[in-house]
């Protein structure tokens, strides 16, 4: 198989650089991946992370996940990016430092737009369309924490809710709304996707160990749920929580110190029951409350540092559908 | 008392912006002040936050703690500034971005300065200089984990003066179990410190929380750093009541070992905790290419310590230091020292 100039034959991997142009100042424009062809053919999964320049725990544990898999024990091929946007790990920012674009909000990229787009363009065509299944990977960057999956409705939606509840997190969220990421794209061509939300600055110091396992662990069930590695997925709980979100939180209203009731993730709210609160950041006065607009399920995700920047999740409320015992 | 053009008579809170100066486009980082005149005569505390923008736990303290406060109540006076540094809180970032500058490094300020020069002044000249003790709130913002509360070397040890004596009581009645002072010049001169000291106001400083243990410590750290304050104005004799700590003993920290990162860079990832001990050569933590895992390198203490509770644990790190070592200087056992001040 062959990525670019990245070539691995049946039995082995690689690891290097897609590359897809340069910049004016001549820096390359790329990707790096790790290429994992299994020694029997079978499905493809492609595990990408830290689009988001400061999303950036994921590149602690994959890089680790690529040299412990063995080629010859696996079935089909896995790609591994575990951290997609190097110029914005470089300039620590969120979007690309070449042109500003966020390089998961370009949908399938434009291959005479700006090097981001370009970059998008050249992955999709020849990373993302070869692959039956994708695992996103997002973290809370330095303001949110975060441990759920969530799926599209667009496309291959079951085969994407079954990949979602084997990753082995607490809560999969369906019919996350349409966007211009990557992965909206990939499900719209029917293939497996799944965007698993894991971890986050807010709890790096006390969780970094636990969530880099659970990245981990989301990876390995997803090639043991595709079967193309042996064994069944591993589960942190006896349970999972399936819901459909209706309400995103966002900051609107009063600004000022945001404090957000963590402790009630996974538990069920009554319409108009306090979600969180903004202080004024001077006086202390409570300047809004913040509340549910209707009953449901709080998501663990969305902000906990008080000061998220303007259009941060903040909470996700839903309709729980199911809870799965997980064999 | 008055702080500017702010008032405040025996008993009164008043709350306003400290007028401090303009940027080119009119913007002016005025400070918001809190004041709180005592019923009775006494001396004046102040406590302020976010000097560096992005370190907001003491503000927040500092806001609970102005919620519960009755200047009917209390003897003396209270200036409370939960944000110093308003153009850091708004961009999340430590300096003030209207000239670049650090605020905290530039007390006594500049007259003619730029806006932080002038704004350093202004604060310097109506806030720091009327007050006797002064409660300084850091934390280790969005990228680090802090414990602790911080002092200034003294000069001689075994011949303290006054102000040393105070600033030591002040240190223990806060209520942490661990404090640290580091040698002079292990982060340079600090002209600013020298200036408080000389207006004769008692600093201390506290090293508080921080962006990667929020989520599981935010509101307990809140809520240690508001026991801390009541403690002080205890310790002032501004209020009455027991002291109320993490427990007996406070361990103090000669803290001169730091570490600083290498000259390559990749991904941070700390290898030692809080009041693990090291010995010259341990590795404090790693540098890992963020492609392949690859150790880049490794950051090995040079000389033997315990680990502070302090330290950068985000996985990347700028031209800062990453950890900081020391060793026990003393124990400091709050059952038998004289936590009172005045």
């Amino acid at each position: 198989m062959k990525i670019g100039t990245i070539e691995a034959q049946p039995g082995t991997k690689a690891y290097g650089a897609f590359k897809s142009g340069e910049t004016h100042g001549r820096f390359d424009v790329h990707i790096p991946l790790h290429l994992i062809v299994g020694a029997t053919p079978g499905p493809t999964l492609v595990v990408q992370a830290g689009a988001s320049g400061l999303e950036i725990e994921p590149s602690l544990i994959l890089p680790q996940v690529a040299a412990e898999l063995d080629p010859a024990a696996i079935t089909g091929t896995v790609i591994i990016i575990p951290l997609m946007n190097t110029s914005g790990f470089e300039f620590e920012q969120i979007t690309s430092i070449w042109d500003d674009k966020h390089l998961n909000q370009l949908g399938r990229g434009n291959a005479s737009g700006t090097v981001s787009e370009q970059l998008i363009d050249q992955y999709y065509r020849t990373v993302i369309a070869q692959a039956d299944a994708l695992l996103d990977i997002r973290t809370g960057s330095q303001w949110s924490y975060h441990r759920y999956a969530s799926v599209y409705a667009a496309g291959a939606a079951e085969q994407s809710q079954s990949l979602a509840l084997a990753l082995g997190l607490p809560q999969v969220v369906l019919e996350q709304p349409a966007d211009h990421s990557i992965a909206y794209e990939a499900a719209r061509d029917g293939k497996a996707v799944v965007t698993a939300f894991i971890g986050g600055g807010p709890g790096l110091r006390d969780f970094r160990e636990e969530d880099l396992g659970r990245i981990k662990n989301a990876v390995l069930n997803a090639m043991r749920h595709l079967k193309m590695l042996a064994g069944a997925p591993a589960y942190e709980t006896a349970s999972v929580q399936v819901l459909t979100a209706h309400t995103v939180l966002k900051p609107q209203g009063e600004r000022g110190l945001t404090f957000i009731h963590t402790s009630k993730r996974g538990l069920h709210l009554q319409a108009g029951e306090e979600v969180g609160y903004v202080r004024h950041p001077f006086t202390g006065e409570v300047v809004q409350r913040i509340t549910a607009p209707r009953e449901g399920v709080m998501v663990h995700a969305g902000a906990s540092w008080p000061l998220p920047p303007e259009d941060e999740v903040l909470a996700i409320l839903g309709d729980l559908k199911t809870v799965v015992t997980v064999p | 008392m008055k702080v500017g053009q702010l008032q405040a008579q025996p008993g009164e809170h008043v709350f306003g912006y400290l007028k401090t100066a303009a940027s080119r486009s009119g913007l002016s980082p005025d400070i918001p002040v809190h004041l709180f005149a005592g019923a009775q005569p006494g001396p004046t505390m102040l406590v302020q936050g976010a000097i560096h923008g992005g370190e907001i736990i003491g503000s927040i303290a500092i806001l609970n703690f102005i919620q519960k406060l009755d200047p009917k109540t209390i003897r003396g006076n209270v200036i409370a500034v939960p944000v110093v540094n308003r153009i850091g809180f708004e961009l999340g970032e430590r300096g003030s971005r209207l000239d670049g500058k650090d605020i905290s490094r530039l007390f006594p300020g500049k007259k003619n300065g730029s806006v932080s020069d002038q704004a350093a002044y202004i604060y310097f000249e109506e806030v720091i200089r009327q007050s006797n003790v002064m409660v300084d709130f850091h934390a280790g913002a969005r990228t680090a984990y802090e414990r602790y509360v911080l002092f200034s070397a003294e000069a001689d040890p075994a011949n303290l003066t006054d102000l040393e004596k105070m600033r030591r009581k002040l240190v223990v009645a806060f209520g942490l179990d661990q404090a640290a002072f580091f040698p002079p010049g292990t982060f340079g001169n600090n002209a600013a410190k020298e200036a408080i000291d000389g207006a004769g106001v008692a600093q201390i400083t506290l090293e508080f929380g921080g962006g990667t243990g929020w989520f599981k410590n935010g509101a307990d750290n809140v809520r240690d750093a508001e026991r801390g304050i009541w403690n002080i104005m205890k310790s002032m004799r501004m209020v009455d009541g027991d002291f109320e700590s993490d427990g007996p003993l406070c361990t103090v920290y000669n803290a001169g070992v730091v570490i600083w990162k290498p000259d390559v860079d990749g991904l941070f990832v700390r290898l030692k905790a809080f009041r693990d001990e090291l010995a010259p050569g341990d590795v404090y933590g790693q540098l890992l290419d963020p492609y392949t895992g690859e150790v880049m390198a490794e950051m090995k203490t040079p000389k033997a310590g315990i680990v502070i509770p302090s330290g950068q644990e985000w996985p990347t790190v700028g031209a800062t230091s990453i950890g900081i070592l020391g060793t026990i200087d003393r124990v400091e056992d709050r059952r038998t020292t004289d936590l009172y001040v005045f």
